[in-house]
């Protein structure tokens, strides 16, 4: 895999989306918890427009400062007996992990849940060598078995229902029990523990480094990532370069904020924070250590009016709040980055081309910007996407265009606004009847496919306006 | 006393085609003891091509409507939505020479009817009377955009014989976005059937909002789906009253 | 180690942001708002436990709070309620401190109790893994998310925690902190002074879960599935 999903248009993603009942049963529920759990936990916590004051003000010191922070990192790991290798692209990163795999004659490799890897297309360039990757997040393992993209980058598997998943399992492992979730999770334990034990080679992302000193901090509930990071002999780390905090108060506010917005809890059962290989005596933990630090299009984002759109910690609180995601679901995005932080980064990382679509796939109604944990103005960057898509990349429908080329004429001209007031009415009479256009014409039409539209008023405000005051000069209240 | 000057900004889609919120906006203005004008050089904001991307074409509109009320004192207009996309003014002009000034002095007098009521002049009852069922779409750029939550809500509570209802998930999107309602009629289709079965849980005999694009949208859906209900501005409710009142 | 693109990697990323690299020099501000400071300021130490106690009903953790002389007894307990037959035990200098070395000693007779024990190597992994049960003590605890914080090392390792079913942690009270704030503060301070902070920092709060089969909350997955904290007033 890579950022895209598929080939199917952006038509027939929406409608497969929208046709998709269990799917949006699912996913409306759980943006149903989700909203309760983040609502709640801000609360108890207090102050919660400080601590997002706060985390912004920790993202946007970082990113204007990641070329140092990074340095910082690379030498506290490399000091702490690991090797750091900084990719430009996704080949890049693959290469490097393809080549510690071949040098450690890595036949097993078991992972943690990470974005950064299914956006560089890892697993597939290591199953293509022949190595077995084993996915360990109960989510991303249900998926690998069934070759099925994540559809939210918190909870993968939103869209499967258990019957699926024990479907699924039945069919690729053998498995004999009933489709309680409790069942099926003692399965996986089970089916995983022996991978964890087997593995040569353990690779995981990143949720925070912290680079004052060369940790990795992952956030998880299953404790896969425990498992990844202290079983295997040889461990690689793969961060996108943004993924980064100065300090470990700096992790800790970060944190606070990620499982709070992300699941509503006050930290998640894991929290580790790892350096490297092990040290003399140590047991647990890797012999040999890899930071895979990737850029893969992030770069270019620096500097623009973007930046900001890299300060994301990937919470997944803009996709729970999206009522956009809620009805289409998380494939119809077309991007490992699904909802509103998707249709943002996706255009960036990935070009217009693909995804030319996407910054219009949202009503601008801000829900995804009020709950964003570190105050990314996302709505407002979506406009600014379709500012390129039309100005820089000139790919709006000519039709639309025109329209807003007269659009401009008719605003910036009062008596041509004016006189459209007065024949508005008359305009629509052949559509209209009982007040009310249910076959409207031209752009109308968009419109009165899903609901009705008004007849214009009789009298224009302006006109029963004019008459008003022409009325009090008679009056002589004028 | 001297009395407030206030202009009033219509807005395109209360002009043409709910003239009757104007003339409640103007009701309700000039009984609180403002004096009203309406400056008719102004036109539309522009959200429809700034949001659509067309921001050459948005600002030559946007100009029209800094022009219109460059010697009001106060604009005030009944629409969450329009006087937030005025509020976005000095961003758009930030650095041109020309217009950064009047952009700023604008968004600085600019305010919804019910923030101006509550927020300006300190007015939470307006004496207004109203029977019956109501339930409360607060919009999402009157409320995420602008940032008005509690004067609307304020206002109706202070009305006599109303029976407010509360809307479920009420802060969720109506979909209409403007032109997002026809660009992506699917996604905003299924975005207002679920705001209409919410509305209709209310049982409520009136749809009430400060935004008459949503109002429009909701109110349009739910006549499609044979569902009974009004749709009323809020400065029509707060607009009757016992004594008389009502359209001037 | 090695470090691989350095330069050109962060050369690049320098000219998008506009400016030369930036090298050394750079300090944090100092940031416009604290919040953290506020949580659960002034609060004593009881009080701080009272948080803990309360959250760790919503972190299915069960908390016992014991006198010292009472500890053996509280991990006796908690070891037949789990039905233990193997134990891992951290090499704690604390062991001795509470008594415990005694305590294991005796425990040793009725159940298969191993203390981590560098000198094996792997082989502790593989007890671990066959262990019922792990027993750490915790070295900073989290009052907020009911947390404790695990400094592993080559006598504490990261398998105590993680691989048994279930996992016992005990908790001095005087390690009880507000949040992971304090525990972050202290970690920073460290590394401020020059001192090399754990190659492994672990905050565990409570048992492993997963919510990923229809957003059921399911109890214990890769980690332990069972998890008791026990508060032992201090030596």
């Amino acid at each position: 895999m890579s950022i895209k999903l598929g080939d199917l248009s952006y038509q027939q993603r929406i409608e497969k989306g929208i046709e998709n009942d269990f799917m949006r049963e699912a996913v409306s529920s759980a943006q149903g918890r989700f909203r309760n759990g983040r609502l709640t936990q801000a609360e108890e916590l207090g102050d919660w427009e400080d601590w997002r004051q706060l985390g912004s003000e920790i993202r946007t010191h970082t990113l204007e400062n990641i070329d140092y922070y990074l340095q910082q990192l690379s030498e506290q790991v490399s000091k702490r007996g690991g090797n750091v290798f900084f990719a430009t692209t996704a080949e890049e990163a693959n290469a490097y992990i393809e080549k510690v795999i071949k040098q450690k004659n890595g036949k097993k490799i078991v992972k943690s849940k990470s974005m950064v890897t299914e956006e560089i297309g890892l697993n597939q360039h290591l199953e293509k060598l022949g190595a077995e990757v084993v996915e360990s997040d109960l989510g991303e393992w249900i998926l690998q078995l069934d070759e099925d993209p994540p559809s939210h980058i918190v909870t993968p598997a939103l869209h499967k229902n258990k019957e699926q998943i024990r479907k699924t399992f039945a069919e690729k492992r053998g498995y004999d029990q009933s489709d309680s979730p409790e069942e099926l999770a003692a399965f996986a334990r089970e089916q995983l523990r022996k991978d964890f034990l087997s593995a040569d080679v353990g690779i995981t992302g990143c949720n925070f480094a912290i680079a004052e000193s060369g940790a990795i901090t992952l956030v998880t509930n299953e404790g896969n990532a425990r498992m990844v990071t202290a079983l295997p002999e040889t461990q690689i780390t793969v961060m996108g370069m943004e993924r980064i905090a100065p300090t470990w108060e700096d992790m800790e506010v970060l944190v606070s904020l990620l499982t709070r917005a992300a699941v509503g809890q006050k930290l998640t059962s894991y929290v580790t924070s790892y350096t490297g290989a092990r040290l003399e005596g140590e047991i647990d933990g890797p012999d040999d250590y890899h930071l895979v630090i990737v850029d893969n299009g992030r770069s270019k984002i620096l500097g623009t009016e973007f930046q900001s759109a890299l300060h994301c910690i990937r919470c997944a609180a803009c996709i729970n709040v999206c009522p956009v995601y809620r009805h289409v679901g998380g494939h119809a995005y077309n991007s490992i980055y699904p909802g509103p932080i998707g249709a943002v980064l996706t255009p960036l990382l990935d070009g217009y081309d693909d995804h030319k679509e996407l910054p219009y796939a949202s009503s601008l109604c801000a829900a995804c910007t009020e709950a964003c944990p570190v105050k990314i103005p996302l709505h407002e960057q979506l406009i600014r996407h379709r500012q390129i898509i039309v100005e820089q990349e000139k790919k709006s429908p000519i039709m639309e265009k025109i329209m807003m080329k007269g659009f401009a004429q008719w605003a910036s001209t009062p008596a041509a606004y004016k006189l459209s007031t007065k024949l508005a009415r008359t305009a629509l009479k052949p559509w209209t009847k009982d007040e009310t256009i249910k076959n409207g014409p031209g752009p109308l039409k968009g419109w009165t496919d899903v609901r009705d539209f008004p007849a214009p008023a009789k009298q224009s405000f302006r006109a029963w306006w004019k008459e008003r005051q022409k009325g009090e000069v008679r009056n002589g209240n004028s | 006393m001297r009395l407030m000057k206030v202009s009033l900004f219509i807005t395109c889609v209360s002009d043409m085609i709910f003239a009757d919120v104007g003339k409640h906006t103007v009701g309700i203005l000039e009984r609180v003891g403002c004096e009203v004008d309406f400056p008719v050089a102004q036109t539309c904001c522009g959200q429809p091509a700034y949001n659509s991307g067309y921001l050459q074409e948005a600002k030559q509109s946007m100009k029209q409507i800094m022009l219109s009320f460059k010697d009001s004192e106060y604009v005030v207009g009944p629409s969450g939505s329009c006087v937030g996309m005025l509020r976005e003014y000095p961003a758009i002009f930030k650095g041109d020479s020309e217009w950064e000034e009047a952009a700023i002095d604008l968004a600085n007098k600019s305010y919804e009817i019910t923030q101006f009521l509550v927020d300006v002049l300190g007015v939470t009852d307006l004496g207004s009377t109203f029977k019956g069922k109501v339930t409360y779409h607060p919009s999402c750029h009157m409320t995420r955009i602008l940032g008005v939550k509690d004067a609307p809500q304020t206002l109706l509570r202070h009305v006599k014989g109303i029976e407010l209802i509360e809307l479920p998930i009420k802060e969720d999107c109506c979909g209409f976005g403007g032109t997002f309602a026809v660009k992506n009629s699917e996604i905003s289709r299924e975005m207002v059937k679920e705001k209409s079965q919410h509305v209709a849980e209310t049982n409520a005999e009136y749809l009430v909002g400060g935004d008459m694009g949503c109002l429009m949208n909701i109110g349009g859906r739910m006549r499609r789906e044979g569902k009974n209900i009004k749709i009323v501005h809020i400065t029509e409710i707060l607009n009757t009253h016992e004594q008389g009142g009502g359209i001037a | 180690m090695a470090i691989h693109n350095q330069d050109a990697f962060l050369s690049n990323v320098a000219a998008h942001l506009g400016r030369p690299r930036r090298i050394s020099g750079v300090k944090r501000p100092s940031w416009s708002v604290r919040p953290q400071d506020r949580v659960f300021a002034g609060y004593s130490k009881e009080e701080l436990l009272a948080v803990l106690k309360k959250q760790c009903q919503a972190i299915h953790t069960d908390v016992v709070e014991v006198q010292q002389s009472e500890l053996a007894e509280a991990l006796t307990d908690t070891i037949k309620r789990y039905r233990g037959k193997t134990v891992v035990v951290a090499n704690d200098k604390r062991n001795a401190l509470y008594g415990l070395d005694q305590f294991y000693e005796q425990l040793n007779k009725e159940v298969d109790v191993h203390i981590w024990d560098a000198q094996l190597g792997k082989e502790n992994q593989t007890i671990a893994e066959r262990a019922d049960i792990g027993i750490s003590f915790s070295d900073i605890t989290l009052a907020e998310s009911a947390t404790v914080t695990l400094f592993n090392d080559k006598h504490h390792g990261r398998s105590i925690s993680l691989l048994p079913k279930s996992f016992i942690a005990i908790i001095p009270k005087s390690t009880i902190v507000p949040r992971l704030t304090q525990a972050a503060q202290q970690l920073h301070a460290s590394v401020e002074k020059g001192e090399r902070v754990p190659s492994c920092v672990s905050f565990v709060s409570g048992p492993s879960n997963s919510a990923d089969i229809e957003m059921n909350l399911i109890v214990g997955v890769h980690g332990p599935i069972q998890a008791t904290y026990i508060v032992v007033g201090d030596k």
